[in-house]
């Protein structure tokens, strides 16, 4: 009993789904709908196929419910699954399908942009920005990218980063490390 | 200062900076310096840069498509499979099977019980058969 109690409450939580209890889920859902998705949407920059691929994620979790077991951090187990649904996603190519829509949808934000005209310059200054980051987070290797989002967006330890990935905390330091100077190449430009 | 991105351990420092990991001291540290260290300051530069990426909020119908979708993967399940994993299904069998064990075990105990009388039986018959025999081969 006492272990369950030291147990974090999103483990909880998800024990009591496994025993059917489906207001456990919703909150559950509640607490890292947004999290999952903005992660997925900054892997594979698409709106849509970022909450299709979030709807796989949550739907894996509830698949697991009766085999959940807290051997790690609900937030790593969920991650876990998370960036394994991106890579997948990112080897399988969806994201091919999406990046018209994503220049569509720059293209549609400036087009908003340039009919207000007090701060159209502004504005279009920042989604040249915008899209600079975008393209550099984008051409980071997967995994490199993964680690990124996780530590700089969604608070996640080495320890974390490395349960997710499947490798030694050094492995993530050093991944990091490398990610963030080949940003600073490409954004160095950047005012 | 030799530039923290020279080494492993100054790179791990700075990392630990930039998501203010470190303690108030080692902050202060590499606050003092990137002060002197232009290319450190770069990559200080570059985790600000990285929160022009704001990403849009999740949009309304998300948990009304989710549940949808796990409504009909349950009813897609063939009913045994739904009701298998409801916590009260497998108490109950394992509960029938301790109730089928204890119906078994007087039963099996009049069983070895039976098998035993046989053996006495058969014992006996053996020696009767034998004390027939003596005399023939005698």
């Amino acid at each position: 009993m006492e272990a369950v109690a030291a147990l974090e409450q999103d483990a909880q939580l998800m024990l009591r789904v496994g025993e059917g209890d489906d207001t456990s889920f919703a909150l559950l859902l509640e607490r890292h709908r947004g999290p999952v998705v903005h992660f997925l949407y900054r892997m594979v920059q698409n709106q849509a196929v970022s909450e299709e691929l979030a709807q796989e994620v949550f739907l894996r979790v509830y698949r697991s419910r009766s085999t959940y077991e807290p051997t790690a951090k609900f937030t790593t187990w969920l991650f876990r699954i998370a960036t394994h649904v991106a890579l997948n996603s990112i080897r399988d190519g969806k994201k091919e399908k999406g990046h018209e829509s994503l220049d569509v949808e720059i293209e549609g934000m400036e087009r908003q942009v340039a009919d207000r005209q007090p701060t159209v310059e502004q504005e279009m200054v920042q989604n040249v920005k915008l899209r600079e980051v975008r393209q550099a987070i984008e051409a980071l290797p997967a995994k490199q990218r993964a680690a990124v989002l996780m530590h700089k967006y969604e608070g996640l330890d080495y320890a974390q980063i490395a349960a997710v990935l499947s490798c030694s905390e050094s492995a993530v330091k050093s991944l990091l490390f490398r990610a963030y100077e080949s940003l600073r190449g490409r954004l160095a430009h950047m005012a | 200062m030799i530039c923290l991105t020279k080494n492993e351990q100054g790179a791990e420092l700075l990392t630990g900076y930039l998501a203010k990991t470190l303690d108030a001291a080692g902050m202060a540290e590499v606050d003092r310096h990137i002060q002197d260290c232009a290319e450190c300051r770069g990559l200080v530069s570059v985790w600000e840069k990285l929160d022009e990426f704001t990403a849009p909020e999740v949009t309304a119908g998300f948990d009304a498509r989710l549940y949808a979708r796990i409504a009909e993967e349950d009813a897609r399940r063939p009913w045994w499979r739904r009701l298998l994993w409801r916590p009260a299904v497998p108490l109950v069998a394992a509960g029938a099977l301790v109730g089928l064990g204890l119906l078994m075990v007087p039963r099996t105990h009049d069983a070895a019980k039976q098998a035993n009388e046989m053996d006495i039986e058969q014992v006996a018959q053996a020696v009767d058969d034998l004390d027939l025999l003596t005399p023939i081969a005698q």
